[in-house]
């Protein structure tokens, strides 16, 4: 019953984590940020524009990326197959990426061609993350995984993985150039305007809480832990945000593939032999 | 019952119209840390399709116009234009040169004028603010470039057309709900 409540309150828990976020992010360069509640005045003044619809498709495509990602969160917090989610949320960002191909503009077809070279990055550490937590416990469910001690010490370069994964997930420097707000104008989300864009914004908040639910999972039973592992990861993303700059395309998949699939691999063959 | 959240999250898109840049680098610096303007929700989008504030600067060369006007149109109403500087306004030094169009009210309706050379930035955080209350009062309904349909006023031989523009904050009786 509570499970369900919280997969209900999950868009708006995301928005507050966002609001939060750009707050502490302010506050970390020394300037006083917007209102707490700030996403939410975005989301009721982009339901008030005009909304421009460039073509059916592209409208649908992105309402459904944004009730994917909404079940990709449910299925998380019903303590589902870890796999399943994993691929659920490939199927998600797949809709985003075919809603940016159905339109014939430059820059949507830009950001979506940016967004599966990113996938291309990510996906194989999330895979893995998968892969080590069956390893560990003998099943992909994460009710397993919460039941179980925390698994931290064994998973050390696998966690180290996954902050890369956090870092591009969240759109934030040095990994955003899928999005490369304004060298690329927008991204994959360019066309989209008024109360279709809100969906896509609001998708970005589920994303969020998606993440930072996996990242908690490190944690185990311990909710102590998941607590702490939650702000000094919190803390630690904007810091890095704020401290770099945007690597270039090739960059991200060169550091991606290199280092942090390395680290993830090292740690399966650690978790096989040793 | 949207309408009092259309000023609490308002976002730019900034377009150089063939400015020497002096007020490009004032904006910019309203969104830096010493005059924040992200304190009230204004995040500088780059998309024409989600934002709602169009701040221009520079008197519009041939090239810009298109431009100019095409970036306009793809803005989703409701939406307001902000001249910011004296070239934006009325083509300042460059007013009567050969390659400048004096100024942007030529082409679409402008709601506030920031005036100076370079505009300060806390004259454009004031511009930004009366461009909210202008935001507040409109409707989605496609504008009327009105400064363009009225007659222009003649003051020695110079064609003046500020004269003939709505003030800010006067509302037109149509645009009011």
């Amino acid at each position: 019953m509570i499970e369900i409540l919280l997969i209900l309150l999950a868009p708006v828990a995301g928005g507050l984590l966002y609001g939060f976020e750009r707050v502490v992010r302010a506050r970390m360069q020394n300037r006083q940020g917007p209102p707490l509640l700030q996403p939410f005045y975005d989301m009721m003044k982009l339901i008030d524009k005009q909304t421009l619809i460039v073509n059916p498709t592209h409208a649908l495509l992105g309402v459904m990326h944004f009730v994917a990602l909404w079940a990709v969160v449910a299925f998380t917090i019903m303590g589902g197959n870890l796999l399943y989610i994993v691929f659920l949320h490939l199927l998600a960002s797949l809709f985003l990426v075919l809603a940016a191909f159905s339109v014939k503009s430059i820059f949507s077809h830009l950001g979506a061609n940016r967004e599966l070279l990113s996938m291309i990055a990510y996906e194989p550490i999330l895979v893995m993350f998968a892969v080590a937590f069956y390893m560990l416990n003998g099943s992909f469910s994460i009710d397993a995984v919460r039941a179980n001690p925390s698994a931290l010490g064994s998973l050390l370069f696998l966690f180290l993985a996954f902050l890369f994964v956090v870092q591009l997930k969240l759109k934030k420097s040095p990994f955003d150039a899928a999005k490369a707000h304004q060298e690329i104008v927008g991204g994959a989300e360019v066309e989209f305007s008024g109360l279709f864009f809100e969906f896509v914004y609001m998708a970005l908040w589920l994303e969020y809480v998606f993440v930072y639910l996996l990242l908690m999972l490190f944690a185990g039973d311990n909710i102590l832990l998941g607590g702490i592992l939650f702000c000094v990861v919190f803390l630690l993303v904007n810091l890095v945000d704020n401290a770099t700059a945007r690597v270039r395309m090739e960059h991200l998949i060169k550091i991606f593939l290199g280092i942090a699939v390395s680290l993830a691999a090292l740690n399966l063959l650690g978790l096989a032999y040793v | 019952m949207f309408r009092k959240f259309r000023k609490k999250s308002p976002w730019i898109l900034h377009y150089n119209a063939g400015s020497c840049n002096g007020c490009d680098i004032e904006i910019l610096a309203c969104l830096s840390p010493k005059y924040d303007l992200e304190r009230f929700g204004v995040i500088n989008t780059g998309n024409p399709k989600q934002s709602d504030i169009f701040l221009v600067t520079g008197p519009v060369t041939f090239r810009s116009r298109e431009r100019l006007v095409e970036l306009y149109t793809q803005m989703p109403e409701p939406k307001v234009v902000v001249a910011v500087g004296s070239c934006t306004c009325t083509g300042g030094v460059f007013r009567d040169m050969y390659n400048v169009e004096d100024g942007i009210d030529r082409y679409i309706p402008v709601d506030v004028y920031v005036p100076g050379c370079a505009a300060s930035p806390e004259l454009i955080i004031d511009g930004v603010v009366k461009a909210l209350e202008v935001l507040e009062k409109k409707t989605k309904a496609m504008e009327k470039p009105r400064k363009l349909f009225s007659e222009a006023t003649t003051k020695e031989g110079i064609v003046d057309r500020r004269e003939c523009a709505q003030k800010v904050g006067e509302a037109d009786a149509k645009d009011t709900e």
